[in-house]
């Protein structure tokens, strides 16, 4: 493969990515209303489009003609930087995110990841700490009580859950052997059995630490829009405002949701009987299966978060450190005890 | 004595299997497949009940005023009652019971057989609060309250209800629901049709 046809393949990559992130982050906002809507037994947005189908557009056009207002205290460096620093580090994470199984186009072999790294599952949790810095600096710059204590409590849950959820996949990737995503996934196809049947609870506490690591309900207390007017964010407006919500609530979901489809639920794998094999009642499709499987995956496991987030109420920021440090870090670390005497009966 | 009342703990086994989870998600679920409960305001409108407190409008002279108080006070202020007319005496009792007087702004004019009729009734809805004590007051059945709740405007003179507005408000009213039995909110059945298309059931009160 000469190196213009890699860069080419690579640059087709980054756009394909990069489309997929803003463009589905953006209309997530529209299932996302429909769904907490419906709950809620009311409609949800119905006039802009066919059942509302292209309110992500009107909202995208009203945010973006909006007045530019910069707080006069705020500090005008970090106040632009933390709307960078959100967003880059959760779009990387869809970095190391293998979307399907190999494919051959053109006469070439394609994976459908971006950087196939051997230490693919750690890039992913570095991204996924250094979102902790977009919140904490928005805090800090917007020089406002309320986003200060926002960004102190999503700190303090980020770095309680960074731990947790690091030690709960350890599980998979001492059942895989490797730290790269492909070969994690690859393993569990070689091993027949998705690692949520070997791991239920590493599997709870991932979950667990999804919610919290995105804010979404029950650990949504950075938001608390009743007591901190929606925490962080309060002092931003227009586009500014609308990025944080769309990274921390659909791209953070979906980048940590493909991150525990790899590890968890097979990746691209069909339907599986654990030891036994895979049915495929998508055999049709050829090695486009797989990217299918990958998208219902993705999809069952964000309509659960919204599930979620739609009927529980929230913890306080006590409780949520006790659960990270009391429950869930002792869990993990059980885990991967027992862990220790299943991966060698293994083969692979 | 202050009663202590706890949520009865989860057991050991439904904590591990988070049963108190599952329990709100079946709720939440269930209602999440069922049929919509909203009106979709501007293209539906529900009709307020006949008692409901809007923009104020003057009755005009029908046939159905309240009978002596009508007649007693018009001999007693001296007015010409004219038909399809507001009923005003001008006996400026609504501005004394107002708790912001100011919003009134009343006149009569003398006519040339030596009565009277109303000339000016002002109201300026910006100092409102829409507590209803000036349609108490009212000895004639003139001034009410309707049941136009869509009071917003685009500036702050359409929200200065003149003698015009007034009695228009007032016909219309008297088209429209003059003639429907005074009934509270629940036992509305207008009303209770409506929450029906939606397919929800308000129990009906005994009043008796």
């Amino acid at each position: 493969m000469s190196i213009v046809a890699l860069g080419i393949i690579i640059a087709i990559k980054v756009v394909i990515i990069l489309a997929i992130i803003l463009g589905i982050g953006a209309y997530l906002t529209l299932v996302e209303r429909k769904v907490a809507a419906h709950i809620q037994r009311r409609p949800g947005p119905m006039v802009v489009g066919w059942h509302g189908l292209l309110q992500p557009l009107a909202d995208g056009i009203k945010l973006l003609t909006k007045e530019d207002i910069l707080p006069s205290s705020a500090n005008q460096v970090l106040y632009n930087l933390a709307i960078i620093m959100a967003l880059v580090p959760a779009s990387l994470v869809f970095a190391v995110v293998p979307f399907g199984p190999e494919i051959h186009v053109f006469g070439y072999d394609i994976k459908p990841i971006l950087t196939d790294v051997n230490i693919g599952i750690i890039m992913a949790f570095a991204f996924g700490s250094l979102a902790v810095y977009g919140v904490a600096l928005s805090g800090w710059a917007s020089n406002s009580k309320y986003a200060l204590i926002g960004a102190l409590r999503k700190a303090g849950i980020i770095i309680s859950y960074e731990v947790v959820i690091t030690f709960a996949a350890l599980g998979p990737i001492m059942l895989a052997k490797s730290l790269s995503t492909y070969d994690i996934v690859m393993a569990q196809i070689h091993q027949k059995v998705w690692y949520i049947f070997l791991q239920p609870i590493s599997f709870v506490v991932f979950v667990f630490a999804l919610l919290a690591e995105t804010g979404r309900v029950p650990f949504d207390i950075q938001e608390a829009e009743a007591e901190l007017v929606t925490g962080f964010t309060v002092e931003y407006g227009g586009m500014k405002f609308g990025l944080f919500p769309l990274v921390e609530w659909y791209v953070e979901v979906l980048s940590l949701s493909s991150i525990l489809t790899v590890l968890y639920l097979g990746g691209w794998s069909p339907i599986n009987i654990p030891f036994v094999g895979f049915i495929d009642p998508l055999f049709f499709l050829g090695p486009w299966s797989g990217f299918i499987w990958f998208i219902i995956k993705v999809t069952i496991l964000f309509l659960l978060v919204l599930w979620l987030h739609w009927t529980l109420p929230r913890y306080r920021i006590d409780q949520i450190t006790t659960i990270a440090w009391k429950v869930m870090l002792p869990l993990a670390l059980f885990n991967i005890l027992i862990t220790t005497f299943i991966a060698p009966l293994l083969r692979g | 004595m202050i009663k202590k009342v706890f949520e009865k703990p989860l057991n050991f086994l439904e904590t591990i299997l988070f049963l108190d989870f599952i329990k709100g998600m079946s709720i939440t679920i269930k209602q999440a497949f069922t049929k919509t409960i909203t009106t979709h305001y501007p293209y539906e409108k529900l009709t307020p009940p006949k008692r409901f407190r809007g923009f104020f409008g003057h009755k005009t002279v029908n046939g159905l005023e309240p009978q002596p108080a009508f007649d007693e006070w018009v001999e007693r202020m001296k007015i010409e009652p004219r038909p399809g007319q507001s009923r005003c005496v001008v006996c400026y009792l609504c501005k004394k019971a107002c708790p912001v007087p100011d919003l009134f702004e009343i006149d009569g004019k003398k006519l040339e057989n030596g009565k009277k009729v109303v000339s000016v009734f002002n109201m300026n809805l910006m100092l409102c609060t829409f507590c209803g004590l000036c349609v108490d007051a009212c000895p004639v059945d003139c001034l009410f309250q309707s049941d136009i709740h869509e009071t917003a405007s685009f500036s702050r003179k359409d929200a200065i209800l003149n003698l015009e507005k007034l009695e228009a408000i007032g016909k219309s009213w008297q088209d429209r629901r003059e003639h429907e039995p005074d009934r509270i909110w629940i036992d509305d059945d207008a009303r209770q049709a409506l929450w029906r298309e939606n397919k929800l059931n308000l129990k009906k009160v005994d009043n008796a």
